[in-house]
């Protein structure tokens, strides 16, 4: 896999690098600001872009405007967007229109190295990879108002971790489960909730999102 | 320069005054700042007389009011004129600056701006102020001028003597300008020998040396109706003041709190992420899951995460001492010396602070200290430096001085004019003088208590 690094922070920048190369991916650039990065992926393609949503010259959002400009002028790259605090209206706009190759972690999901390589394997294949810690907030703030009630205990596991992007066989291998145990909770999730049926993973993490932003 | 040398140049520096005072170019600039005030004077009190009495004599009818007023409102507007006129000639001349009167409200409609302007404090105090001037000013300048011209006059009195009994010897030129002892044609004795014209000399002496007084006498009245009459020294100005000096230590207060957050945004936070990562790797190398066990390279990444959290630490405590270092709770002599040893360039230290400020103020004066060192290091290309910390008049004086290349200055948005506004929070004041070729020195002054 083939990937560009975008993060001003020379220390996390070659944690990264290190990180990257020791599970045989290629590190094509390392850049610390949103100039660089928009010139590293056009002149390399990489497969995936990770990027940092604070970089200079105002450290607010440059990062994440660079990752949508990114979006639109290279579809088939990937973006992962990292920061150190979620902001959910970031996420929102990331997924805005679709929720193909497109993730938001954390950056303390950087010490997490097997779910941050995975995470960032899902986005290089056009899936999606939503934090965690997002997908609590979503589903604690919004949860009470929706029919979340309605949904057992493992379906709320199940929906959480559908909302990451996870597919069906990465959830049933993380609560250890079988693929056709969380395919009929899937199922009874969008039956229960009034989600239409969607095709891939990353439409779902989608159809998730809307109905809890309505 | 040791104590008893330093305490000699004490004892002995009124006297030297005295001696200097005469040639001295503060001397010189009372002189022209008086004789530049009174023709100023004179002709701002009359441009401002005629509009005010005509405005006033025209308001008391019925017909001229309007005219009135706005002739009272255009001498308003003169004085306000004369009064910045002043103002620029007295710190130009005089070093005395004076605090800017804030402009009032403009008040709506014609009316309602014609009604500010009446109300406008600043208007009447400069009619005040040149009216109270006037006799000030020419008395003043006039005796000022007597003096100098009498001590002139008999300084060179053997050239006039001896030019003026030259002249005598041809009798119906009996009294020449100089063979009496005034300028003037009226009174004085008569010189006839040599010997007198010398004595007449000596009486210079005094002279000379009493006229700088005189017009520091004069300029000391005139100061005192600048600051009193001229500048109103009224609550409602000092209410401004501490509201906008308020103003600034909330936002001071704000600034220091996200460079604080960013330092650990930037610093500490990215490190310790780098550090659990190098660890998780670690952990995969010895064997936490199936993959290969490496332990050479989980050594490595041990060492290099141990190496990161050393200098974590490090960071950390450099953040810290930044927010309050734990030297000031020995007080400031100690805090200050261990900023002088720090420094790059030799810093001599003098500190004599027998009661401790509250410990805000010994927090301004420490970081004041310590950028001020950082900027002797970082822009002046100084070989020595002094640090001085003394108690002067239940004030706390700090005075920083280098012999370097000079040219510090307090531009809008730099370094030492946020000092300055940092120090103006806590009614402190923070003067820098330093010419182009150095040396500088700037000090700072604070009040014991915030």
């Amino acid at each position: 896999m083939r990937v560009v690094i975008a993060e001003d922070s020379a220390v996390l920048r070659e944690g990264l690098v290190q990180l990257l190369a020791d599970r045989g991916h290629e590190v094509c650039a390392a850049v610390a600001d949103a100039g660089s990065l928009v010139a590293a992926v056009r002149e390399e393609r990489p497969d995936v872009a990770v990027v940092d949503i604070r970089m200079p010259p105002t450290h607010t959002d440059e990062g994440l405007r660079a990752a949508l400009e990114l979006r639109s002028e290279f579809p088939e790259t990937g973006v992962l967007v990292f920061s150190q605090y979620i902001e959910t209206r970031y996420a929102a706009r990331l997924l805005e229109r679709n929720a193909a190759g497109v993730g938001y972690l954390l950056k303390d999901r950087v010490a997490d190295v097997a779910d941050f390589t995975a995470a960032l394997e899902r986005v290089a294949a056009g899936g999606t990879a939503l934090d965690p810690e997002v997908v609590r907030q979503l589903l604690a703030v919004r949860g009470a108002v929706s029919g979340l009630a309605a949904l057992t205990a493992r379906e709320r596991d199940v929906l959480a971790l559908m909302a990451e992007g996870r597919s069906n066989t990465a959830i049933a291998a993380a609560l250890v489960i079988t693929d056709g145990a969380v395919e009929k909770h899937v199922a009874s999730i969008f039956g229960k909730l009034g989600l239409e049926k969607s095709g891939s993973d990353n439409r779902r993490v989608l159809a998730v999102l809307q109905y809890f932003n309505r | 320069m040791s104590e008893r040398a330093r305490d000699d140049r004490r004892a002995w520096s009124p006297l030297l005054a005295v001696i200097r005072a005469p040639v001295s170019n503060r001397t010189w600039r009372e002189v022209l700042y008086c004789l530049a005030g009174l023709p100023a004077g004179l002709a701002g009190f009359l441009a401002v007389l005629v509009p005010l009495a005509a405005g006033a004599a025209l308001s008391a009818s019925v017909v001229g009011a309007f005219l009135g007023v706005l002739l009272l409102v255009a001498a308003l507007n003169i004085a306000i004129g004369a009064g910045s006129l002043f103002r620029g000639l007295a710190s130009g001349l005089i070093a005395v600056t004076l605090p800017e009167a804030p402009k009032p409200a403009r008040g709506s409609g014609v009316l309602g701006r014609l009604e500010a302007r009446l109300r406008d404090g600043r208007g009447w105090r400069s009619v005040a102020y040149l009216a109270a001037r006037l006799p000030v000013g020419s008395l003043g300048s006039g005796l000022i001028l007597a003096v100098w011209t009498y001590a002139l006059f008999f300084l060179t009195y053997p050239l006039w003597w001896n030019a003026a009994t030259r002249q005598a010897l041809e009798p119906h030129r009996r009294h020449g300008l100089s063979s009496v002892l005034t300028p003037f044609p009226a009174g004085g004795a008569r010189i006839t020998t040599a010997g007198g014209a010398f004595e007449v000399m000596l009486l210079a002496l005094p002279l000379l040396l009493l006229a700088p007084w005189v017009g520091r006498g004069v300029v000391a009245l005139d100061t005192w109706l600048l600051r009193h009459v001229l500048t109103s020294a009224s609550l409602a100005s000092r209410v401004r003041e501490l509201e906008e000096s308020r103003a600034l230590a909330v936002d001071d207060a704000a600034a220091r709190l996200r460079r604080v957050e960013r330092d650990l945004h930037d610093g500490a936070q990215a490190r310790l992420v780098a550090i659990a990562m190098t660890l998780g790797m670690a952990r995969e190398k010895l064997g936490a899951d199936d993959a290969g066990v490496d332990p050479a390279r989980a050594r490595e990444l041990v060492d290099s995460a141990h190496a990161g959290l050393k200098e974590a630490v490090s960071e950390l405590r450099d953040l810290a001492r930044g927010i309050h270092p734990p030297v000031l709770d020995n007080g400031l002599p100690d805090a200050l010396t261990t900023l002088a040893a720090q420094s790059a360039v030799p810093v001599g230290h003098f500190v004599d602070v027998p009661r401790r400020p509250t410990a805000s103020i010994e927090a301004i004066a420490y970081f004041c200290a310590a950028e001020l060192i950082a900027n002797v290091g970082k822009h002046s290309g100084a070989s020595a430096a002094a640090l001085e910390a003394h108690l002067v008049d239940d004030d706390l004086r700090l005075r920083v001085w280098d012999n370097g290349c000079g040219g510090a200055a307090a531009l809008p948005g730099g370094g030492l004019a946020g000092l300055g506004e940092r120090i103006r929070t806590v009614d402190g004041a923070l003067e820098i003088s330093s010419p182009r070729g150095g040396p500088t020195t700037i000090v700072v002054r604070l009040p014991m208590h915030a």
